[in-house]
C-alpha cells in the first residue's frame, strides 16, 4: 500500500516535469514527435531505476552524517554529505557509459533506438534531480527509493510523449509568428501542468 | 605530451580527484562551524515561536536565553537524565536520532525546554517523524497545567508545496492548537488532526489541511508518539508538590486544580 | 579586441540568451522564481558558477584527456556549486532552505556545461570568464523578470514587502493564486519569448 501510494504520487502528483521543472532541456529539445519521445522516455527510466538505488545506499552507507558507523566508533562522527552532489553525478555519468556499453553489446536492437539518447542523459537534470530529492526525502529502504525513481520515470516519460503528440498536431496549427516554436511549447507544457495539477487532491 | 595515453588519462584524474577533494574539504571544513551555528539558531528562533516569544527582527538567542528557565533532558520514565548546557539545543538531526531510538525501544534522552514567559513557566517540547516525503517536526508549548497548550511550530523538509507544506506556513493551522489540551480523562493523548473538520468543541482535536491526507495523518501520529514518550514527565509534573521532577517549579502543583 | 569583449559580455544578455534563444538552462530554475529573493540568489549562483567553470575549463583546455573531457568537466562545475552551496549554507540559511536542492541542480544546468562546450574549451581564460558571467547574467536576467511578475501579482509583494496598497485589496481585487503554482512560470516564460521576438523578428522561427 505504502508502495502504491509512493508510486501513483511520484507520477501524478509530484510529476518531474509539472511539477518541479526538471529535465526541461532535452524534454523540449527532443519532444519534436513521438518516437524519439519514446525512446528518451524509455532511457529515462531506465538509468533513474538504475542510478537511484545505487545512490541510495552511496548515501546510507558513505555520505551522509554518521554513515560510516559500520567501519567502527572512530569513524562515525565523520560527515561527508559535503560531497554528495559530485559523488552522485560522477555515478550517474558512470552508469550511463556502462549502461550504454552493456546495452551495445547484449541488446544491438535496444541500442539503435536508444543508444544516441543515453548520453544525453548524463546531464539530464532529472537524473541528478531524482537523486537529490531521495536523499532529502530520506526514504526508508532500497526498495522505496526503486519505487520513487520508477514512478518518476514513468512520470517523465507521460509528459514527453503527451507533449510530443501535441507538438505534432500544432505544428498545422496558425500560431503567431513570435509565439511560433518555442513560445507556444512553453505555454503548452503550463496548461499541461495546471492539468496534471488536478491529481493534486489524490488520496490513497 | 600525447594526452590521449592511458597512463596520462589515470595521473590526471587522480591529481584532479585529489585536488577537488582537498579544496571540498577544506572548505567544509571551514565553513563548518557556522553552518552548525546557522541550525541552531533556526532551531532557536522555533523553539522561541512556539513558546510565544517570538517577534519580528528580535534576536532570537538573546531572547531565547533571557526567558530560559531551564533545558534538560528526560528518560520515559520522566527522570532527568542529563542538563543541556548554555545557550545549547538539540536540533533537528538530535530528533531523528532519538526518534530512530523510540522506534527501536532503546532508552531516549529527550530535551525539554522552560521559559518564563509573562510570570508563566511555558514547556516547549520537540516531536520528529516522517512525513509524506521528508522528516516533519515541530515544538509544542504547554502552559503550566502540562496539559493545556499555548502554541505550536511546525517544519519539514519536502513536504509538497501548497499541500503538506503548509503545516509550516498556514497561520491558521498553527493558530487552532492554541487553547486545545493534550490529555483526555487524565490519559496523554496529544491533539488529534482530523480530515473534514474536528468536531465542534472537541478539546483534543483540529482540523486537518484539506489535500494533504498524509502529511496530516503523519503529523497526528508523530504528536501522538512524542507526546507519548513524554507522558511520564508531563504526570509528574502535574502532581502535587513533594516529586523532584519538577525542580524548582512550583507552577506544577497548581495543575491539579486545573485539569478537571 | 575590445569590440570582441563587448560582443562577448553584451549578446548573452538580449540578442543570444541563453534561455529565450539558446534554450538552455530551463531546467533547474523555473521552480524557484515564486519570489525575487530566491530568484536573485538562484541567479547570482548561477553567474558565479558559469564565470568561475568556463575560467578553470578554459585553463586546462590544453591538458584534459579527451576520453575523460566530460567527466572532467563535470566534475570542476560540480566542485564550484559544492562551494557556492556551502557557502550559501553558512552566510544566508533561510534562503539556501527555499532553494534546497535545486542549488545542486545547477550541475546539469545546461547553461554551464553548454558553454564550456561551445566557448571555454577554444578560448583563453579571461574571455572564458566574461563568456560564462555573461551568460550567467542572461538567465539571471530573465529569471528575475519571471520571479518579479509572479511574486508582484502572486502575493502582492516584492522582496517580500508590501506593495500593493491595502486600500486596492478593500476595493476588491485579490492576489492572483495561479501566479504562484508552478506551471504559470513556464506560461511567463512563453510570453516573454513572445515579446523578445516581436522585438527581433529574425529570432522567429519558420
Amino acid at each position: 500500500m505504502e508502495y502504491l501510494s509512493l508510486f501513483v504520487k511520484s507520477i501524478f502528483v509530484d510529476n518531474m516535469i509539472f511539477a518541479y521543472f526538471l529535465g526541461m532541456c532535452s524534454y523540449l529539445a527532443v519532444s519534436k514527435n513521438v518516437k524519439t519521445a519514446n525512446g528518451l522516455g524509455v532511457a529515462v527510466i531506465f538509468v533513474l531505476l538504475v542510478t537511484l538505488p545505487i545512490n541510495y545506499l552511496l548515501n546510507k552507507y558513505l555520505l551522509q552524517p554518521g554513515a560510516l558507523a559500520w567501519l567502527g566508533d572512530k569513524y562515525a562522527a565523520l560527515d561527508l554529505s559535503f560531497l554528495s552532489y559530485i559523488v552522485f553525478i560522477a555515478v550517474i555519468a558512470a552508469i550511463v557509459q556502462v549502461v550504454e556499453m552493456v546495452v551495445e553489446k547484449f541488446a544491438p536492437a535496444l541500442y539503435s533506438s536508444l543508444g544516441i539518447f543515453l548520453p544525453l542523459i548524463a546531464v539530464n537534470c532529472a537524473i541528478l534531480g531524482g537523486s537529490l530529492f531521495m536523499q532529502e526525502r530520506a526514504f526508508a529502504n532500497v526498495g522505496e527509493s526503486a519505487v520513487y525513481a520508477l514512478g518518476s520515470g514513468i512520470g517523465w516519460y507521460l509528459a514527453i510523449v503527451a507533449l510530443a503528440a501535441i507538438r505534432e498536431k500544432t505544428a498545422y496549427s496558425n500560431v503567431p509568428a513570435p509565439l511560433k516554436g518555442l513560445g507556444i511549447t512553453f505555454i503548452t507544457v503550463g496548461l499541461m501542468g495546471i492539468a496534471f495539477m488536478t491529481f493534486m487532491g489524490i488520496k490513497l | 605530451m600525447n594526452t590521449n595515453s592511458n597512463t596520462y588519462t589515470v595521473v590526471y584524474s587522480t591529481i584532479l580527484v585529489m585536488v577537488v577533494a582537498a579544496v571540498l574539504a577544506f572548505a567544509a571544513s571551514s565553513l563548518k562551524s557556522r553552518q552548525d551555528d546557522n541550525v541552531k539558531a533556526e532551531t532557536i528562533s522555533k523553539i522561541i515561536t512556539a513558546a510565544g516569544l517570538y517577534e519580528d527582527g528580535c534576536d532570537a538567542k538573546t531572547v531565547y536565553s533571557q526567558n530560559l528557565v531551564e533545558a534538560f533532558l528526560v528518560d520515559a520514565a520522566g527522570e532527568p537524565v542529563g542538563k543541556l548546557a548554555e545557550g545549547e539545543v538539540k536540533v533537528t538531526s538530535d530528533l531523528k536520532a532519538e526518534n530512530d531510538n523510540i522506534k527501536a525501544g532503546k532508552s531516549v534522552k529527550l530535551p525539554v525546554y522552560k521559559f518564563n514567559v509573562n510570570n508563566e513557566v511555558i514547556t516547549v517540547l520537540p516531536c520528529y517523524g516522517a512525513g509524506l516525503w521528508g522528516p516533519i517536526w515541530g515544538y509544542v508549548a504547554l502552559k503550566p497545567d502540562m496539559n493545556t497548550i499555548a502554541g505550536v511550530v511546525f517544519d519539514h523538509k519536502g513536504e509538497t508545496p501548497g499541500l503538506g507544506a503548509k503545516i509550516a506556513t498556514e497561520p491558521w493551522f498553527r493558530e487552532q492548537f492554541a487553547g486545545k489540551q493534550i490529555a483526555k480523562n487524565g490519559e496523554v493523548v496529544a491533539v488529534s488532526i482530523i480530515k473534514g473538520g474536528a468536531p465542534k468543541g472537541d478539546i483534543n482535536a483540529v482540523d486537518a489541511i484539506s489535500g494533504a491526507t498524509i502529511t496530516s495523518q503523519a503529523l497526528d501520529a508523530t504528536l501522538k508518539i512524542w507526546l507519548g514518550q513524554y507522558k511520564e514527565y508531563i504526570a509528574k509534573c502535574a502532581q502535587p508538590a513533594g516529586e523532584d521532577c519538577c525542580e524548582d517549579e512550583c507552577e506544577c502543583e497548581t495543575s491539579e486544580n486545573q485539569e478537571d | 579586441m575590445d569590440a570582441n569583449m563587448k560582443e562577448t559580455l553584451l549578446k548573452p544578455i538580449f540578442k543570444g540568451n541563453p534561455i529565450t534563444v539558446l534554450v538552455l538552462g530551463i531546467c533547474s530554475s523555473l521552480a524557484v522564481t515564486v519570489q525575487l529573493q530566491g530568484a536573485l540568489v538562484m541567479a547570482l549562483s548561477v553567474i558565479i558558477v558559469t564565470g568561475l567553470s568556463s575560467f578553470v575549463v578554459s585553463l586546462l583546455r590544453n591538458t584534459i584527456p579527451n576520453r575523460i573531457r566530460i567527466i572532467v568537466q563535470l566534475v570542476v562545475v560540480a566542485m564550484m556549486v559544492i562551494l557556492v552551496d556551502q557557502v550559501l549554507k553558512a552566510f544566508a540559511y533561510s534562503v539556501s532552505k527555499t532553494l534546497s536542492v535545486y542549488i545542486g541542480l545547477i550541475i546539469t544546468n545546461c547553461i554551464v556545461m553548454g558553454r564550456i562546450e561551445a566557448f571555454a574549451l577554444g578560448n583563453k581564460p579571461i574571455p572564458s570568464l566574461l563568456d560564462g558571467l555573461a551568460n550567467g547574467a542572461g538567465y539571471g536576467l530573465i529569471l528575475v523578470v519571471v520571479a518579479f511578475v509572479r511574486e508582484l501579482l502572486g502575493s502582492g509583494t516584492i522582496f517580500g514587502l508590501r506593495v500593493i496598497p491595502q486600500f486596492i485589496y478593500d476595493a476588491g481585487y485579490v492576489n492572483n493564486g495561479l501566479m504562484i503554482l508552478p506551471p504559470m512560470a513556464l506560461i511567463l516564460l512563453g510570453c516573454v519569448i513572445w515579446i523578445q521576438r516581436s522585438i527581433q523578428k529574425d529570432l522567429q522561427e519558420k
